[in-house]
């Protein structure tokens, strides 16, 4: 069996020594760092491409929260508008009651005081249609004749007892 | 007719002589530098273009050692990675010594045991002494089995002992023994095929597929000289 032949073995040794050793070093300096270099220049493009994903991620995320923000925020305006709106409708709706309601009161107080005024022109008319018919009636009746002054003063003073 | 085992006959090259011991370079001696050769071009050639999606040749480059990357990460830690050129150098040159030796008419220098024992002693010493190194005398509790009762230590711990101290030549029997065998298995077969005439077409069939059996068994041995390599570099940096 030639793997028993010892003679063979000093050489057989020396050469793996050489052949292994020459390997070594070749993939130590060159293969290895080699290979290395390029599944680490992978690694990095992945991670770095992973990176840009999760930032690109995190700045949608505050974009639409600032979205969200900016809805609430126009959404809460809106809402100020419409009370200030509401508010301010229903003070202008007070203001016109108020007006109308004044401008109603004063047409009363008008139509009131030319009521007066006609009561009062129509019982001084009275008192003097009172005074000639009692001027009339004294001389038809005891044929005395009163003068104007003496009748008005009649007419009031039974006026005033009237009343 | 040639015997089967003339295929392993070392034949001298290139003469050396050196002190009255043969240093010859031999058939052997020049099976490992194209070994050495064809591993550097593939792992150069692969990683010419340095691409970012491989092509098919650094694909086998990347696939190479990322196997050997994490075989070493499995078995030995994240610390054995310290070793990764030599552990690559070792499966590399193992693989393809046992591949090339496929090859009608090459030799296979992984089919001597004095080529696998001098690498299995020298994993032994490399991997003994970076225990030493790294855990000094503490290192020897490895012999100690965690959990066994002190009780059957004498009994337990030279039993520990022998079993390390086996382990180059299981390593390097295993590779030595497969080798042998399958070579000669196949020149027998072959053999066989070559006297039987036309009714050799029997033995072709049967080397056909021990040529299959022989690539699986190729990838396979170099693949546990190295796993072993890095379980005995696990004992020696993490102990148990």
């Amino acid at each position: 069996m030639p793997q028993l032949d010892g003679s063979t073995f000093p050489s057989q040794v020396l050469w793996l020594v050489v052949a292994f050793g020459v390997l070594t070093w070749l993939m130590a300096t060159r293969g290895v760092p080699r290979v290395a270099d390029i599944l680490e220049t992978r690694q990095d493009r992945i991670a770095a491409d992973l990176d840009r994903a999760q930032a690109l991620r995190t700045e949608a995320e505050k974009a639409m929260q600032e979205q969200q923000a900016m809805i609430a925020d126009a959404q809460a305006r809106a809402r100020t508008a419409l009370l200030v709106a509401q508010e301010k409708s229903a003070a202008e709706a007070a203001r016109r009651e108020r007006e109308l309601e004044e401008s109603l009161q004063h047409q009363l107080k008008e139509a009131e005081a030319r009521i007066q005024a006609a009561r009062t022109q129509a019982l001084s008319e009275l008192e003097a249609v009172a005074t000639e018919v009692s001027r009339a009636a004294s001389g038809h009746l005891l044929g005395l004749d009163i003068s104007a002054e003496e009748a008005a003063q009649a007419v009031a003073s039974a006026r005033q007892g009237a009343q | 007719m040639a015997s089967p085992l003339d295929q392993f006959i070392i034949k001298p090259i290139i003469p050396i002589e050196i002190a009255g011991a043969d240093l010859s370079f031999t058939n052997s001696a020049l099976w490992m530098a194209i070994s050495v050769a064809a591993i550097y071009t593939l792992v150069m050639l692969g990683t010419r273009q340095a691409a970012l999606v491989p092509g098919r040749l650094q694909s086998v480059v990347e696939l190479s050692y990322e196997f050997v990357a994490s075989m070493i990460r499995d078995n030995a830690g994240r610390e054995g990675m310290k070793y990764f050129p030599i552990i690559f150098s070792l499966f590399m040159f193992i693989l393809f010594g046992n591949m090339l030796g496929m090859i009608p008419g090459s030799f296979t220098f992984t089919s001597h045991i004095i080529v696998t024992f001098f690498m299995a002693a020298c994993v032994f010493v490399t991997v003994t002494v970076i225990g030493f190194m790294k855990h000094g005398l503490h290192f020897l509790t490895l012999f100690t089995p965690p959990g066994a009762p002190k009780a059957i230590w004498p009994l337990l711990v030279p039993v520990e002992i022998l079993s390390y101290c086996v382990r180059p030549i299981s390593l390097s029997v295993r590779l030595f023994c497969n080798m042998l065998a399958g070579l000669t298995m196949m020149k027998v077969f072959a053999t066989f095929a070559v006297a039987l005439g036309i009714f050799g077409f029997a033995p072709l069939l049967i080397i056909i597929a021990l040529t299959g059996l022989k690539i699986l068994v190729a990838f396979l041995q170099a693949y546990i000289f190295t796993v072993l390599t890095c379980v005995y570099l696990h004992d020696s940096l993490h102990l148990h």
